[in-house]
């Protein structure tokens, strides 16, 4: 396997321009030749299926969900950055660029990161001209906030609602494509494998999940864009379907998966109430602004948190952070969180939350001020958990958010797989080993409109490809595959769900590859997951039958992929022995904390090859490495 | 673009209709209870009202086949939706019920079909008993009109006619009661705080409608024709 | 936190396919813990289903926090159950009582038809979005953001419009299984805003007729659909549409 990034020479503002330059041309008439395959309608799939089908492609697009708009980009609330500097208070592309590759703790491209800084303008032109309700001075001109702790006021938002309204306008422009006929649209359809003809991707297998039928698609091209693997910690804020099957079907033909141990892990979620749980619900950021975080000194205070005393309270975040107190950075606040409540400070009936606490706030501002600041967060907070968080505080816990690992793509957004492409979420292109707040729009976004649209024509252009054709006995072993394993799962007829499996799964996964990971808990989490994954093969109990809508063969299908994902995550994870964004290795940190760049001998993208499952999996590193031409790596410091 | 009677068939277009219809039949309700109140004006006044509309000869034709339409546009339209809802939900729900709040779900809105019928087959024996009706001549001011006055009395001593318009009138208040609101609603009305206002607005001119009409069968009825505010009897 | 746990009879509708007849199956949960989401009393149902080689009850759900509009459960005959401004995946079982019964019906419409238990197939409404509820603007052609101010107020206005998740509930609870909610909301929030105006007459006149022609009933104003709704759109919406479709037929 070689992997070539494909970044083109020059200075780093050119790099984009002069590409497009550069890259061949296909005529219109050409393009009505050609056919392309999008699979998700989140922001990147809806926006590129769109914008392809308008450029003249054929699309066939592809979602589990019962319609694209329900992709789960909807989900997302805080908002989209830009470096439009419409506050005028000095943002720039270079800044937005260099924020972005400082926040990923340099561990992503430069010329990825600079060319998403770039587009980054043309998606709010873009959006806006699609009727997307941004919020709006008094003087009717767009408004701005700074965001996860930025310098620069540079995150356009739509209420708390910010994902929803972007993918309704993508959907919306993927819609008016279907109406022309030039997408066939095709909801509650998933992927289940990838074909590969001669090395390039051809098409791909799907199962129909309304009537279980197998279906072939064969295209000059693949667009993968199905998000992130968040949830293969079972507990997660991402919607319930999210899933990694088809990105891990891609790595299982061919396709390199990058950096698989990178996961962001939100600090402000809705703790856990009991084993029932089945998701984690997301409070904004926003919220660190005014509350204040602390557990009580002693382990064993039963005291209502009202009756605990000043002086009998340990707000950590402020003791250990003087400077940033309560807004250290996500990665920051999630791990001490950890710690406490390891340290058995924890609150709640499960021990697993700390407290975050407007008392002084409404103090200061009074209940009215903080209720026009926070009053939906408020409402939602008390829906789930029916405590009042003006009268007590909240309880918070961290959550799996966003996965920066995924399928590895060069400059052009192709995985080494010809023909496969990889946008949004599932690539690792962007974050690096940390996403910034509302950095997920903006990219999911520039990869569909005004990437993908450019660097698929020049391969489509570049390439001699023969008409697709389904009737490929690749696509027939391919097909008799996915049918045999799903055969296999329904065989077993075992005496444990799927769910209790994953929640097993999750379990391994948050404990030793969650919020910090270290030598020995990632050899023993290999060995775990190991174990669990033998006997979910022999023991797991899947209902029903495939031939009709049958929702726990799904899970069935995406836990055993989760399975052998999270042994790469762990075996990631173990590899890379440094600390950086998101990844802290215990070994690797100061006396204070504080993680441990290791720059000389990790300053580079792991790419996995798969190499095949013998009750453990085989997988091949292969490192490209980062080179910093731009920017000098710097280490953070939040003291 | 679609025609206007295409336009006029769509949803939209039906529910616009029922809007002006429904408000030509309210001017149309509001005048016929002023019209019913001179009963309790001058001995003569509602005999010389009946002989003013008839002075009006082709105006007073085109006023009628002006209504004709408008209630058989209303009716139509308002049954043919109500058939409608049935082949857009086959299986109906075991368990159903509103969710309150916002909601204009009650009696008055659920059964608008069933009120809205029963006014029809009502006008039918109204305008046979009263427009087509044997009535006695009399000589006022110096001509001669038709005692319409004594045959609307002389009707509601009969205790039939007397608590069935009743009745009637207690419907028509109610098919009134969501039909108002539901009229400037349908007329592209807006604003959400205008809306609970025009909705009292629109129950409680349905209430005084209904009160307005459904006095006279009672009081003719009780006092037996010789109430004080008929004057008494002579 | 302290929590308390309780019985409850559940009467669920049970449908193998859109072509089969269905009935109701009744089940009776213990333990039930008044934390838990109704979604995950649920799960729990199914799980223990599955261990009794029981068929699980299938029903649409994704996000569980009331955005992405897939969860739709009437129950008793109330879309996304008793709360206002609630969507099911966020009710909790702390709104009910020991021993309560809770029938679960699926949203029914002849345009929704069932695909299995409470899961109904609302692609109707990907229809009518694709009829016209867009606004036609190439990748690449916009203009910049800002040469356009729009008015704070109209903003929020169609912001309001604009949150509908898509749900189906307004059509679940009308009587007359309207989709004019649905539909108005997306031509209000389109026809409000500058951007939507070259094609607002084309836009009304087209999602009007598809919704037409998906089945769905007329709108009675009975504005049930503004209760159920888990973000609260009003009825205005539709008051919008028809005033749109009317200036749409006379503007030339």
């Amino acid at each position: 396997m070689k992997l070539d990034s494909k970044v083109p020479s020059g200075p780093l503002e050119e790099k984009w321009s002069k590409h497009l330059n550069e890259i061949k041309l296909l005529s219109p008439n050409n393009k009505r030749k050609h056919s392309v395959i999008v699979v998700g309608t989140g922001l990147a799939g809806a926006s590129a299926a769109a914008s392809l089908a308008e450029l003249g492609y054929h699309v066939k697009v592809f979602c589990i969900q019962d319609s694209g708009r329900r992709a789960h980009s909807i989900a997302a609330q805080g908002g989209i950055n830009a470096a439009k500097n419409y506050p005028n208070d000095g943002d720039s592309i270079w800044r937005l660029f260099y924020d972005t590759i400082k926040g990923g703790d340099y561990r992503s491209r430069e010329a990825n990161v600079y060319r998403l800084a770039e587009v980054a303008n043309e998606i709010i032109d873009q959006a806006v001209a699609q009727g997307v309700p941004f919020a709006r001075e008094y003087s009717g001109l767009l408004d701005n906030r700074s965001f996860g702790g930025a310098q620069v006021s540079r995150t356009f938002y739509a209420r708390g609602q910010t994902g929803q309204q972007l993918l309704l306008g993508a959907y919306q422009a993927m819609m008016k494509m279907v109406h022309t006929g030039k997408i066939d649209y095709h909801p509650r359809k998933e992927m289940l494998d990838l074909v590969v003809i001669d090395g390039q991707a051809r098409g791909i297998i799907t199962r129909d999940l309304v009537s279980g039928a197998m279906e072939k698609w064969a295209a000059d091209a693949v667009v993968l864009c199905t998000g992130g693997y968040g949830n293969v910690f079972y507990l997660s804020t991402n919607a319930k379907n999210s899933n990694v099957t088809a990105a891990w079907r891609c790595h299982k033909r061919g396709a390199a998966f990058a950096n698989p141990c990178y996961v962001q892990i939100h600090p402000t979620c809705i703790p856990v109430s009991g084993d029932y749980q089945s998701k984690l619900t997301l409070m904004s950021e926003s919220l660190r602004n005014d509350g204040r975080v602390w557990v009580p000194k002693d382990p064993k205070d039963e005291r209502k948190a009202d009756k605990i005393p000043e002086e009998d309270r340990y707000y950590y975040l402020e003791e250990r952070y003087p400077s940033f107190g309560n807004l250290v950075p996500r990665d920051v606040a999630s791990r001490n969180a950890k710690i406490v409540t390891d340290e058995g400070m924890g609150v709640g009936a499960t021990g697993k939350a700390v407290y975050l606490d407007f008392r002084d706030a409404i103090l200061r501002d009074g209940e009215d001020g903080i209720r026009a600041k926070y009053g939906n967060l408020f409402d939602m907070y008390e829906n789930i958990t029916g405590e009042n968080p003006y009268k007590v505080p909240m309880r918070i816990f961290p959550a799996v958010h966003y996965t920066m690992g995924g399928l590895w793509v060069d400059y052009d957004l192709m995985s080494n797989v010809p023909g496969l492409f990889v946008a949004g979420e599932a690539n690792f292109s962007d974050h690096g080993a940390n996403r910034l707040g509302a950095s997920a729009l903006m990219q999911g976004l520039a990869d569909g409109y005004f990437v993908l649209p450019y660097t698929l024509g020049n391969f489509i252009a570049d390439s001699d490809l023969s008409r697709p054709d389904t009737d490929h006995e690749a696509f027939e072993e391919a097909l008799s595959a996915s049918k045999a394993q799903i055969d296999k799962l329904l065989a077993i007829k075992g005496n444990k769900t799927v769910v209790e499996f994953h929640r097993d799964l999750g379990n391994i996964l948050w404990d030793k590859v969650g919020i910090s990971r270290s030598r020995e808990g990632l050899q023993q989490a290999i060995n775990d997951i190991q174990v669990l994954r033998k006997e979910f093969w022999q023991n797991v109990r899947v209902p029903g039958e495939a031939g009709y809508y049958n929702k726990y063969l799904e899970f069935a299908c995406r836990v055993a992929d989760f399975f052998e994902l999270a042994e790469l995550m762990a075996e990631d994870a173990l590899q890379r022995e440094e600390s950086c964004g998101c990844h802290l290795r215990e070994e690797f940190q100061s006396e204070e904390g504080e993680a441990i760049r290791n720059d000389e001998k990790y300053s580079y993208v792991a790419a996995w090859e798969y190499k095949g499952l013998n009750g453990k999996l085989e997988e091949k590193l292969h490192k490209e490495d980062l080179e910093f031409e731009f920017v000098e790596p710097t280490q953070r410091s939040y003291k | 673009m679609p025609s206007f009677i295409e336009a006029a068939q769509s949803q939209v277009g039906r529910k616009i209709l029922t809007g002006i219809t429904g408000f030509l039949l309210l001017f149309f309700i509001i005048f016929h209870l002023a019209g019913n109140l001179a009963i309790f004006g001058d001995e003569h006044d509602m005999n010389r009202y009946s002989a003013f509309l008839h002075d009006m000869g082709g105006l007073l034709w085109l006023a009628r086949i002006g209504l004709i339409v408008a209630f058989g546009l209303h009716a139509w339209i308002g049954i043919s939706i109500w058939l409608k809802k049935r082949k857009a939900r086959s299986q109906a729900y075991n368990v159903y019920s509103s969710k309150g709040g916002a909601s204009k779900q009650g009696l008055s809105s659920r059964s608008m079909a069933l009120t809205g019928i029963i006014l029809l087959i009502f006008l039918v024996f109204h305008i046979n008993t009263f427009a087509l009706g044997d009535t006695e001549t009399v000589i006022v001011d110096g001509r001669e009109m038709e005692d319409l006055r004594s045959l609307v009395i002389e009707t509601f001593m009969n205790p039939l006619y007397a608590f069935g318009y009743t009745f009637v009138m207690i419907l028509l208040g109610a098919h009134l009661g969501h039909g108002i609101w539901s009229a400037f609603t349908s007329l592209t009305m807006k604003s959400k705080q205008l809306s609970a206002a025009i909705y009292s607005v629109g129950v409680v001119l349905a209430f005084l409608i209904a009160i307005g009409f459904l006095f006279i069968p009672l009081y003719i009825y009780f006092t037996g024709g010789c109430g004080e505010l008929l004057g008494g009897c002579t | 936190m302290s929590s308390s746990t309780m019985t409850i009879h559940l009467k669920i509708w049970r449908q193998k396919n859109s072509h089969s007849k269905g009935r109701f199956e009744t089940y009776t949960l213990d333990q039930v813990d008044e934390h838990m989401s109704f979604l995950e009393m649920l799960d729990v149902l199914n799980e223990q289903l599955i261990m009794e080689d029981g068929d699980p009850v299938e029903f649409d759900y994704d996000c569980r926090e009331g955005i992405c509009g897939s969860c739709n459960l009437v129950i008793n005959g109330k879309a996304h159950g008793p709360k206002h401004l609630t969507a099911v995946c966020q009710l909790h079982m702390r709104n009910y009582n020991d021993g309560d019964t809770v029938v679960i019906e699926p949203a029914r419409a002849a345009a929704f038809p069932v695909i299995k238990d409470l899961v109904v197939d609302r692609t109707a409404f990907d229809r009518i979005i694709e009829a016209g509820g867009y606004v036609s603007v190439k990748t690449g052609s916009a203009p910049e953001a800002n040469l356009i101010p729009v008015n704070q107020k109209k903003a929020n206005q169609a912001f309001d419009f604009a949150t509908c998740i898509g749900c189906g509930a307004c059509v679940a609870a009308c009587p007359n299984s309207s989709a004019s909610l649905f539909t108005g909301a997306k031509i209000a929030h389109l026809n409000k805003l500058p951007q939507g105006q070259p094609e607002r007459n084309e836009r009304v006149l087209a999602m009007v007729d598809q919704m037409q022609k998906e089945g769905f009933g007329d709108c009675s104003n009975f504005a049930e659909c503004e209760a159920v709704c888990p973000v609260g759109i009003s009825i205005s919406a539709i008051a919008e549409m028809r005033r749109d479709y009317m200036k749409a037929l006379f503007d030339d």
